[in-house]
């Protein structure tokens, strides 16, 4: 059975087709993936992510747990600040890439991925008990909604419905706002990188007036309500990871080109098969690759060079901003070389692309592409 | 509600044909389009390649997804639509008329009888 959004009745009367995704039925599209896509970064739109978990993470040394168990020293994030970080096995592979806000004291709000609600419950509990740590986590992911305005005029709109200066709200940083009268959690943060805002909602009954209230708000900037195909596509043009295709089957954040997020000063589960493999340093590492024949690689396709295979892609679409195919593989050590031309294969036939420095769109794509 | 052509014969796999005498022009339908969403790329077959009826003719591929498109009839493919090369959208916009994938010279007409007519296609969508 098919989870589904508090917000699916709604969905259902704009006109959504609906997907599969990790265990929920969700907004696939609206109107179109392109079109959707192309609104967010010139305009604005609006996520319904409730698919996304919630877990709260709550005791005198919350802080500690999550810095034990995240990639992380979670001491550096104060609160009403947040973090993007990772949570790892021993042998260093990813369990889940999470947000954490840090609400008030000895209390954080942690958003795994969909369908890791309980996996990452239970994994933050164990660990607690293993280790003696005075915290506890608690999966309450079916009372949230959650909502994402995001693109360059997020800011404007939602401004409109809050009395908190949304100019003050620093990137990740998070806090309580009142938002079309409802006490919401408000975070400047997002997977499309464009300026953006988060809002973790509760009750879920209310959350239907505040994502009709947004739309309202946005009518000036023609804002319209975004399916998880564009996110897809949004996130993969920024070289976002998703869960599912960069760690299936569990990579390491030195390979999921997410080192920059690893704090190495504190100890956290997952750190010494770092410290190892990093050493080694014989593992393979996901590379942007921009196609320069024409052709769309997909989650799966092989790499090749000379005819040789050196990897395999994970995420793979048409760039509605570049028109370009574009990926994001796992390749072999020394292919990494920016501008180093490889074969993806796609149906058999190698398709040409070359390596290049993610993102694949800058953050000047809007203005450049308007002149 | 997704347009249904009277003139045109159809198959379960949601491509349609159009006969000209011994020429069958093949293309998908507009709820094959619809349910594909964006269509950005086309990966046509070759003019002059022999193919049997089910078999797989060319691929259509949007956004999210990889859709294999079938040959309704066997025969040589004597023509293909080169401009959806660079305007693979064309599909969405006009499914029936300037978005047709390819023509195929029919080899055996006893097997038009087996597709749909209009009225069979409306019943599986």
């Amino acid at each position: 059975m098919l989870k589904r959004s508090p917000l699916y009745p709604l969905h259902k009367k704009l006109g959504a087709k609906f997907t599969e995704f990790a265990g929920f039925e969700m907004p696939l599209q609206f109107t179109s993936i392109k079109e959707e896509h192309l609104t967010v970064r010139e305009t604005v739109g609006l996520f319904d992510v409730s698919h996304m978990s919630n877990v709260w993470v709550t005791g005198r040394e919350a802080e500690k747990l999550l810095s034990l168990t995240t990639i992380e020293d979670a001491s550096r994030i104060k609160e009403e600040r947040s973090q993007y970080t990772a949570i790892l096995r021993e042998d260093g592979t990813i369990i889940d890439d999470v947000i954490f806000l840090h609400i008030d004291k000895d209390r954080y709000m942690v958003i795994p991925n969909a369908g890791m609600d309980e996996t990452v419950t239970s994994w933050l509990n164990e660990k607690a008990e293993e280790y003696n740590i005075d915290a506890e986590a608690t999966n309450v992911s079916k009372d949230f909604v959650i909502l994402a305005i995001q693109g360059p005029k997020s800011r404007d709109t939602l401004q409109k419905l809050t009395d908190v200066d949304l100019n003050t709200v620093g990137f990740f940083a998070c806090r309580y706002a009142n938002v079309s009268g409802e006490k919401c959690i408000l975070s400047h943060t997002g997977y499309t990188g464009e300026l953006g805002f988060e809002l973790q909602v509760t009750p879920t009954d209310v959350a239907k007036h505040i994502f009709m209230d947004i739309l309202e708000a946005g009518k000036e900037y023609n804002i319209k309500p975004i399916g998880l195909g564009a996110r897809d596509t949004l996130r993969l043009e920024k070289c976002f990871l998703l869960a599912g295709n960069e760690f299936e089957g569990g990579h390491t954040p030195l390979e999921a080109m997410l080192s920059w997020a690893i704090n190495w000063d504190h100890d956290f589960i997952g750190k010494e098969a770092l410290i190892k493999q990093k050493e080694e340093g014989d593992y393979p590492r996901l590379t942007c690759l921009e196609c320069i024949d024409k052709g769309i690689p997909r989650h799966g396709c092989e790499v090749e060079k000379n005819g040789e295979k050196i990897g395999v892609v994970s995420s793979g679409t048409m760039s509605p901003c570049l028109n370009k195919g574009i990926a994001m593989a796992y390749l072999n050590p020394g292919f990494q070389k920016e501008g180093l031309e490889v074969d993806i294969i796609i149906r058999g036939k190698p398709v040409k692309a070359k390596v290049v420095k993610p993102p694949f769109v800058k953050q000047d794509w809007l203005k450049t592409h308007k002149s | 509600m997704a347009e249904v052509r009277d003139d045109l014969k159809y198959t379960e796999t949601h491509e349609w044909v159009k006969i000209r005498e011994n020429i069958a022009v093949v293309g998908i339908t507009d709820h094959a389009q619809s349910e594909l969403t964006d269509i950005v790329y086309v990966e046509l077959p070759e003019e002059g390649k022999e193919v049997k009826k089910g078999d797989e003719l060319c691929t259509v591929e949007s956004v999210k997804s990889v859709s294999e498109i079938y040959a309704p009839v066997s025969g040589k493919i004597v023509k293909v639509n080169k401009e959806l090369e660079d305007t693979p959208e064309v599909i969405n916009k006009s499914p029936y008329d300037d978005g047709w994938l390819v023509e195929i010279e029919v080899k055996d007409k006893n097997e038009l009888d087996s597709l749909l007519d209009a009225e069979g296609y409306k019943k599986i969508i």
